[in-house]
């Protein structure tokens, strides 16, 4: 652990150009990739990142500077410098925060290991990749697979100018299937993702082999599917990681990244309805073992359970500390970066649609012609305007209320303030998916969720 | 966390050189083939919003990665502590990810010769003052927020600049390093009108500090921002589509690995078994130079040294070659082609291209636009998910503009485009005489395609 008389040196260091607050970020991650293509190890890689980051804040105004050298020497030459960012120093004397009595943050590990990645051999890595590949490989017409293996353990330490002094683990596992399935010329491919903030325990709960299979599953689906219609249609969105639809839609604009700088259509209208009355939604930093889940935020808060929108009300922004600075709204334990080399802003952790009352078939029945989507990728908003995309990569045609032929190439496309309005039918079947959310502080593991829901009308990005 | 782990602060870090040295030593005398890529960089940034700056970042970052070559099988590692103790554990984790690898057939180190003389690095930043960076995002926030009345904030956007310096060494001898230096402008605008909000932008990049011109980059957001406005649904159906040089450059983006030697091997891409065949129109030629002198991906060798020159994919429709680097190359018959890439240092070693570019026609500067109807696509977004480079489809987010008769009728509500690479540049029409370039390395001019789904209301 480095030294408080150190830590509180360096914080001191830092303000002497007449910062309100300064705040010092420390980070010792390392992280093991494998990637198994056709049977094969081709890739095997281990990674230690390394670094210190320090942020001062004067007002709202934001100085950030980071290093990989944390020796003594390297940290308060770190802070010299960041304090002379401004062209200010010496306005306060060298003690300046110095002499801190910190107060520990009493921490609860959200994402705890009971096999550690660290302590497991690459073999024992290995042989679950393998179950993953033996269980897509040559099914049906699937050509080729690919599985990679990721963990990552990530140390921290988070101490303020408040005397906050915080220290957490993360820590998470995962294991991506990809598989291609081949007909000649005509190729489709299928993937399955699961991680969590645990150890390789989690793949006991999913094992290996049910990864692999729903590759196999998904490519076999849509090899030879049609392409799908073009224009506006009913869409049924399958839950876990069909909840990005509400994390690209709607969840980058209620961070209070986006709507301090007016860059939300959602800025300015607390209390008001945002979304149809069946849209419950939630970001919670606060499920163990979760993707998502957070012991402290990294500016060191206890992460919440956070409602974001109650029956179609909106009732919370995710905020951090600038957040709070520039909205007046509470922060909610939201501060969150990729690692030391972004200052952190307000990002998401477990976002989820909460369940309805409605069931998967009883949404489908309701549709006469339209788009079940069942599988989902990624996607991406542009936050001024809340115009967003995602791909589908498994959909169906949904015809008379029953589920019909495979499509290909769907891509949804919309605007967040207006869809959420369109979200008509909400299941019971709540599910979390795994993803990595890049935005404004790096790319963050993030869960997504929901259970299936129907949307009245949405642009389909199909050819036919 | 456990104590031990960042009781650090007594270890002594080495320099790069230090550590790059100290890891060959360790390697030849454990009779170990090692490669070394160190690289050390330095950025500044700066962010403004309603005359304040509102952020500045300033970093180093710095740290070597490690490739082990044993029994033709690679092992990999990566680490930013540069202590004796780390760079020792990094060096036995590469060895042992090496035992557990498969061998690759042609796998080598090689000392390559040596590498052309390019200035990445022009008058270098050494004489710009802080001042001068706040100065630029300043600029670029108020000429953007005074340039017209509907603009409701500046949101995104401002100053960078970063020196990158890095080595490339291995234990048969090679030892090479190089220097670019890059300032960048962006500057995304958010403007408003009868409740409906568009935002575009613009960003300049280059190695002269001088050059930058806030002025013009916040103009030309502003403007792009503004014709989005008063937009209406878009049609749904098959549509001429005139693709903006950023649109196409866009494209060529998202399906460069299409063109990875590794990713044919794999069985990844459509082109694969289909060298000397014709896979787009006749107009069509497609370069990918590393030796562009102010070309933003500009490198004098690539990431396992290997002298960088330009290569050219696709002539006049055929495809001529692929990316490669020493293993695929080797496994292909060929020779490198100084493809070898690598995303920072936690990235592995692959395949990618450099400053890929559809060559544009200069001998048709008169666009055959005066007739066109169907719609002018600006820009696309969305490709990390809706493009699928081992198919060539494509179905993304766009923004674009209805023409009829050679008029542009309106902005068009957020819509998609959909579509396959390979069948797009086999319909290409027409090819403009000016490049546009991307972030992402990809220059394109205008082109015209006979059809593209198009999907709105």
């Amino acid at each position: 652990m480095l030294d408080e008389a150190l830590v509180a040196q360096v914080l001191g260091a830092a303000q002497r150009g007449g910062a309100d607050f300064a705040e010092l970020f420390v980070e010792d991650r390392v992280s093991t990739t494998l990637r198994l293509h056709q049977g094969e190890l081709r890739d095997a890689r281990d990674g230690n990142l390394f670094g210190a980051g320090v942020r001062l804040l004067y007002g709202t105004q934001v100085v950030y500077a980071y290093t990989n050298d944390v020796t003594a020497s390297g940290l308060l030459d770190l802070a010299r410098q960041v304090a002379q960012a401004r062209g200010a120093a010496g306005v306060t004397d060298e003690g300046g925060a110095g002499g801190l009595d910190f107060t520990r943050v009493n921490v609860t590990p959200m994402q705890v290991a009971r096999e550690h990645p660290l302590h497991a051999a690459k073999a024992r890595k290995l042989a679950l990749m393998r179950r993953a590949h033996g269980a897509a490989a040559g099914v049906g017409a699937v050509r080729t697979v690919d599985v990679t293996y990721l963990d990552m353990v990530q140390r921290v330490l988070i101490a303020n100018s408040e005397g906050l002094w915080a220290e957490d683990e993360r820590l998470s596992t995962r294991i991506a299937c990809t598989a291609i399935a081949q007909d000649g010329t005509d190729r489709a491919t299928g993937s399955s993702n699961p991680g969590a903030g645990r150890g390789l325990e989690f793949f006991e709960e999913r094992p290996p082999e049910e990864i692999g299979a729903e590759a196999a599953r998904i490519a076999n689906a849509m090899l030879g599917a049609a392409y799908a219609p073009a224009g506006k249609l009913p869409v049924v969105i399958g839950n876990a990681f069909g909840g990005v639809i509400f994390h690209e839609a709607c969840g980058h604009i209620l961070e209070t990244t986006a709507v301090e700088k007016n860059a939300s259509v959602f800025a300015g209208k607390m209390g008001q309805r945002i979304a149809h009355d069946c849209v419950t939604a939630i970001d919670d930093g606060t499920i163990p073992g979760a993707w998502g889940a957070l012991g402290v935020d990294d500016e060191g808060m206890a992460p919440q359970r956070t409602t974001l929108i109650e029956r179609g009300v909106l009732r919370s922004y995710m905020v951090d500390r600038v957040g709070h600075l520039k909205t007046g709204e509470a922060r909610t334990g939201s501060g969150r970066r990729a690692n030391y080399r972004y200052a952190p802003a307000s990002r998401m952790r477990s976002t989820f649609i909460a369940p309805g009352d409605r069931t998967p078939d009883d949404l489908i029945r309701g549709v006469e012609h339209g788009i079940y989507a069942r599988t989902m990728g990624g996607g991406s908003v542009t936050p001024g305007t809340g115009d967003y995309n995602f791909a589908v990569n498994e959909a169906y045609m949904i015809r008379g209320g029953e589920v019909a032929e495979p499509l290909r190439g769907a891509a949804l496309v919309g605007n967040g303030a207006q869809d959420l309005m369109n979200i008509v039918g909400v299941a019971g079947d709540l599910r979390l998916g795994q993803g990595m959310c890049g935005s404004v502080s790096g790319s963050l593991p993030t869960d997504v969720g929901q259970p299936h829901i129907l949307i009245s009308e949405i642009t389909v990005g199909g050819r036919a | 966390m456990t104590g031990k782990k960042l009781n650090r602060t007594a270890d002594t870090q080495l320099s790069l050189a230090e550590a790059q040295a100290f890891l060959l030593e360790r390697a030849r005398s454990r009779g170990v083939q090692l490669e070394v890529f160190a690289q050390r960089e330095q950025h500044t940034g700066v962010r403004a919003l309603k005359g304040e700056v509102t952020s500045f970042q300033l970093s180093t970052q710095q740290g070597v990665a490690l490739r082990v070559l044993r029994g033709g099988a690679w092992g990999e590692s990566f680490t930013e502590n540069l202590s004796e103790a780390a760079l020792e554990r990094a060096l036995d984790r590469a060895a042992e990810n090496a035992e557990l690898t498969a061998p690759e057939a042609g796998a080598a180190l090689v000392d390559w010769p040596p590498p052309p003389a390019l200035d990445l690095s022009g008058e270098g930043l050494s004489g710009v003052t802080v001042a001068q960076k706040v100065a630029a995002a300043l600029d670029l926030d108020r000429v953007a927020s005074g340039a017209d009345p509907r603009v409701i904030s500046v949101p995104y956007g401002g100053y960078d600049d970063s020196v990158r310096d890095w080595q490339v060494a291995n234990t048969s001898g090679l030892q090479r390093g190089a220097q670019a230096l890059e300032a960048t402008l962006a500057v995304y605008p958010l403007l408003s009108e009868n409740g409906q909000s568009k935002m575009d932008g613009e960003w300049q990049f280059t190695r002269e500090f001088t050059q930058l011109d806030p002025t013009r980059t916040a103009l030309t957001a502003v403007e792009r921002s503004a014709a989005l406005l008063g937009a209406r649904p878009a049609p749904s159906g098959a549509f001429p589509v005139w693709l903006s040089g950023r649109a196409m450059a866009e494209l060529l983006g998202l399906f460069a690995p299409m063109f990875s030697g590794r990713m044919i091997e794999e069985g990844k891409s459509p082109l694969a078994g289909r060298l000397e065949q014709l896979v787009a129109a006749q107009s069509v030629t497609l370069v990918d130079d590393a030796t562009l002198p102010t070309g933003q991906r500009s490198r004098p060798f690539d990431a396992e040294g290997c002298p960088s020159a330009p290569l050219t994919l696709i002539e006049r429709g055929v495809l001529r070659a692929v990316m490669h680097n020493q293993g695929t190359a080797a496994r292909a018959g060929v020779g490198s082609t100084g493809h070898a890439s690598r995303f920072g240092l936690s990235g592995a070693v692959s395949v990618g291209h450099s400053n890929l570019f559809l060559q544009p026609q200069a001998d048709q500067a008169e666009a055959p636009t005066g007739s066109f109807s169907g719609i002018q696509l600006l820009g696309v977004s969305g490709g990390h998910a809706g493009a699928h480079p081992v198919t060539g489809e494509f179905s993304l987010e766009a923004s674009g503009f209805l023409f009829e008769r050679g008029e542009q009728q309106h902005a068009l509500d957020v819509f998609t485009v959909a579509g396959n690479i390979l069948d797009l540049l086999r319909d290409v029409q027409w090819i403009g005489p000016e490049l546009h370039w991307t972030p992402m390395g990809t220059g394109a001019p205008d082109v015209l395609v006979g059809a593209l789904s198009i999907a709105g209301q």
